[in-house]
């Protein structure tokens, strides 16, 4: 078994080897190996939170990236955006005063443009007097 | 008459204790069943087992497992299917 793992620390494990989470709330997200410490530890970033983490928990992938030993987070995160794998932000979710906030204006906004249809009729209406006198 | 919940098993039958060395009855909903793996049937583990009325007041990260397929698939089916669909890629 000793050997097994050998050739599994030294070939599919090595630095810069995308892999796919499987196990623990990170699962199924994309992370780059930065270094092997041990024959069954490595340390993983990227999409990932950055932490040390089991041979057995990763699903290594094709793709092997160019990356120097303990890279930072932000240079691991640049070539996944390089790759197209960075999800989107998702839009912000609204607070409770925000919501009150908006519905107040909209509210205002109706209010005046009923004030101005009204001032309208108004002078329509004294216009026609004008007239007939 | 007894009142039929007290007759039929769909209460759970409680006994205590009250004041002069007495015991009385009391009737309360059974819980519901556990909850199993879609996949395989296993028990699921870290699943909440509890009637409605006190599900409502427990927040939800308490009620699963915060990853993917939480409370729904076990681990070992979860792995396998992330495997899986990792291998399609």
């Amino acid at each position: 078994m000793a050997g097994q793992r050998e050739i599994r620390g030294n070939k599919m494990f090595e630095v810069g080897r995308m892999c796919i989470k499987t196990a623990g709330r990170d699962a199924n997200k994309f992370c780059l190996i930065i270094d092997t410490l041990d024959d069954k530890f490595v340390m993983i970033d990227g999409l990932t939170r950055r932490r040390k983490c089991n041979i057995a928990h990763l699903e290594p992938l094709e793709k092997v990236i160019k990356i120097k030993k303990n890279a930072s987070h932000d240079d691991v995160i640049k070539e996944f955006e390089k790759l197209k794998l960075v999800p989107k932000e998702k839009k912000k979710i609204m607070d409770k005063k925000e919501k009150t906030e908006k519905k107040e204006k909209k509210a205002e906004e109706k209010k005046e443009e009923e004030k101005t249809k009204r001032r309208n009729i108004f002078k329509r209406k004294e216009k026609k007097v004008a007239k007939k006198k | 008459m007894r009142p039929s919940k007290q007759k039929s098993r769909t209460f759970r039958r409680i006994f205590k204790k009250i004041s002069g060395n007495k015991t009385t009855m009391h009737y309360k909903k059974r819980k519901p069943s556990k909850a199993r793996c879609a996949n395989c049937g296993a028990v699921l583990k870290g699943v909440l087992r509890e009637i409605p009325t006190k599900m409502k007041n427990i927040p939800k990260t308490k009620k699963r497992p915060s990853r993917p397929f939480g409370g729904i698939l076990c681990s070992k089916c979860t792995r396998e299917k992330i495997k899986w669909l990792a291998r399609g890629r």
